[in-house]
């Protein structure tokens, strides 16, 4: 029990990095319009982030420097000063989508109106941030979450045809009532779901909170390799799932409730109830996330004191900065905006903040002034640098395609 | 493009080894790369600012002069992200200063030997916490 | 005076002519000892002829890796100097001059990553 929630970091951090409310209707359109023909983008994520979360919880427990605190020493305050506008806008963005997404899910349960659970969602999310100690909130969230498995579970009692599934995820073609672009649009925007910035800021700073010190670079390794294909597969299982129900009819998928119809189907009504309790955890835990990513980056770039760790008195403008974005989360959706389509913008400002963000964590996991002896290995440099060039061709790529897609319609 | 040599104007062919020059006793630092945008620590470990600039020589000079020996004399903190994009530079009452005899480290992080709480830079946390923070049930609660 | 307003300055030679920018300050801590370090002493400046002040060091740390990115930067930076203090006449936030007769010195800092403890 203690090595399983020894991974909770690495288990919440994929949670809310790659199946928060957007990605999980992404997934879902994915698999009802190209079936598993774009499982691909998501290996190619997976493979990514666990790259990059690797390094950089290395970098933080092996020299204790947070990775927001490393792009402005490497960037400078300019260079860092645009990363930390794009990084906070994603945050705040994909925040106000979360707490949307709880409420959505809570109407699922509840069929009570959404904008009534607004305020209580966002409260509970903040009493978390300002109260809860930091193990128990990644414990609680993570483990809660693993009841997304659901869908994995799902895709087998459906009974597929399991020979066409794998073939359009081995030999992917676009389908024929798909354009390339939009196909290349939903490639892109599943590589990014995959590798978000606010998830090395998270995993980094969850780092420093739980003290990891060079010698928990094991437990640190040991929690990328099992949090972050973890969330791959939930991903690729949604899309499976889409796949099956959504494809053969050409349904167009667009809400939450349409998502969890699979799952309906394949286990009735116990299978939805912890399918629906997967999803408040999902995207609370999302929630927290990039919350708690917003006071990080802040806080880090200024220098500011920061920390669950630390009694919120003492971390006064780290916490002040939050509840700030928590208060305008709940404005923005009281205007009865579709937290999913919200989420589609900060593809806009993941373009900008991907390069810039993974950069730096490149730059100083080979610094022997800040590693000592763990500096990165060949293999890992020649990776890092591979992946360097996707994230900058997906950056520069991601407006465009979305411009001429209208974000993939 | 930002302001360069043209390549056509270079002064010195660019692919010439330089000679190595004596190696000073006592320890080396690039003020770019080991001082300025650096988290600096007070002697308790807790974080102060990230350092915006250095103050060298007397103060309020405009010009050193090569012939005198010239010192750090402290580490300068304030709001100098607008004008390190738009350009020019907050006025020196903006600017918060440390000096130099207060650094005990300087290593991926500058370490101070007093509180946070004596230093001028610390008062808008001091303020939050005050005015806002600790006026929220449970703001001074230790989570640990 | 302030040191970022030296940053990026234009560097020029006795006789006028462009020699590049300031990217940074070398300064030595072998200064009167007041607290616990012993103050900076300004000992010299970088010199290149681009700005955007180098902010990976790579032409003077000598890490050398990742490869590609290293010797990219590295070579963005090629022609960079160092310039002792005693060789300055005047520097300010409009630019440094130099003296007559200064010399021109290898940017690389001394096993700079094994000087710390």
């Amino acid at each position: 029990m203690k090595r399983l929630l020894g991974v909770a970091l690495g288990i919440l951090t994929a949670i809310g990095g790659f199946l928060d409310i957007g990605d999980l209707v992404t997934n879902a359109v994915v698999g009802s319009r190209f079936g598993l023909t774009l499982a691909w983008a998501v290996l190619v994520g997976v493979v990514g982030i666990c790259l990059f979360a690797q390094m950089s919880g290395r970098v933080a427990a092996v020299s204790g420097r947070a990775t927001f605190e490393i792009i402005r020493e490497r960037l400078g305050p300019r260079t860092a000063g645009a990363n930390l506008v794009a990084s906070f806008l994603i945050n705040l963005l994909t925040l106000t989508a979360e707490v949307g997404g709880i409420a959505l899910a809570l109407q699922l349960a509840s069929s009570v109106e959404p904008r009534l659970w607004i305020p209580v969602a966002a409260l509970a999310v903040w009493l978390v941030i300002w109260r809860t100690k930091f193990t128990i909130m990644e414990n609680v969230t993570g483990l809660v979450g693993l009841s997304l498995v659901v869908f994995a579970v799902a895709v087998f009692q459906l009974g597929p045809d399991w020979s066409a599934l794998a073939e359009q995820a081995l030999s992917p073609t676009v389908p024929a009532q798909e354009g390339g672009a939009s196909y290349w649009y939903y490639a892109i925007a599943l590589f990014g779901a995959a590798m978000t910035p606010y998830e090395v800021f998270f995993f980094s700073s969850g780092a420093r909170e739980e003290r990891w010190t060079a010698k928990d670079i094991a437990e640190s390794r040991l929690n990328v390799m099992v949090g972050f294909p973890f969330g791959g597969v939930l991903s690729v299982a949604i899309a499976a799932c889409g796949a099956i129900v959504f494809l053969p009819q050409a349904i167009e998928v667009s809400s939450l409730s349409q998502i969890v119809l699979p799952v309906a189907l394949a286990g009735g009504k116990l299978a939805l109830a912890v399918v629906i309790v997967g999803i408040v955890a999902a995207t609370f835990g999302a929630a927290l996330e990039t919350g708690l990513s917003s006071g990080y980056t802040l806080a880090q770039y200024f220098g500011w004191s920061w920390g669950k760790f630390r009694r919120p008195a003492q971390a006064a403008r780290f916490h002040l900065s939050m509840i700030i974005a928590m208060l305008v989360a709940v404005a923005v959706l009281m205007t009865s905006v579709d937290p999913i389509r919200v989420t589609e913008f900060s593809v806009v400002f993941s373009a900008v903040a991907l390069p810039l963000t993974y950069l730096p964590i490149l730059l100083v996991a080979n610094d022997p002034e800040y590693m000592g002896e763990h500096v990165n290995g060949r293999a890992t440099n020649a990776l890092g640098l591979v992946y360097l060039v996707v994230i900058v061709v997906a950056s520069v790529a991601a407006i465009p395609l979305m411009i001429v897609t209208g974000a993939g319609s | 493009m930002s302001p360069r040599i043209r390549r056509s104007a270079r002064p010195f062919p660019p692919d010439e080894t330089l000679p190595e020059p004596a190696r000073p006793p006592g320890l080396v630092l690039d003020a770019q790369l080991h001082l300025l945008d650096r988290q600096t620590l007070d002697v308790d470990g807790v974080p102060v600012s990230t350092v915006d600039d250095l103050e060298i020589g007397p103060h309020e000079s405009t010009a050193l002069h090569g012939s005198d020996t010239v010192h750090v004399t402290g580490l300068l903190y304030g709001p100098v992200s607008v004008t390190r994009v738009f350009g020019g530079r907050p006025p020196a009452s903006r600017l918060h200063r440390v000096d130099w005899r207060h650094v005990t480290d300087v290593g991926t992080t500058i370490r101070l030997g007093v509180h946070g709480d004596s230093l001028d830079v610390l008062w808008l946390e001091r303020w939050v916490r005050d005015r806002v923070i600790g006026r929220i049930p449970g703001g001074r609660h230790d989570p640990r | 005076m302030i040191l970022g307003d030296l940053l990026d300055s234009p560097v020029v030679d006795p006789a006028g002519r462009a020699l590049g920018f300031v990217v940074d300050v070398r300064l030595v801590l072998d200064g009167p000892v007041e607290g616990l370090l012993a103050a900076p002493r300004v000992h010299g400046l970088l010199v290149s002829p681009r700005t955007r002040t180098s902010f990976l060091g790579y032409e003077r740390t000598g890490v050398r890796a990742p490869a590609l990115l290293a010797r990219y930067l590295r070579w963005r930076h090629r022609g960079s100097f160092l310039v002792h203090w005693t060789d300055v006449d005047v520097a300010s936030a409009e630019g440094v001059a130099l003296v007559e007769g200064y010399r021109r010195w290898s940017p690389a800092m001394f096993g700079a990553a094994h000087q710390r403890p």
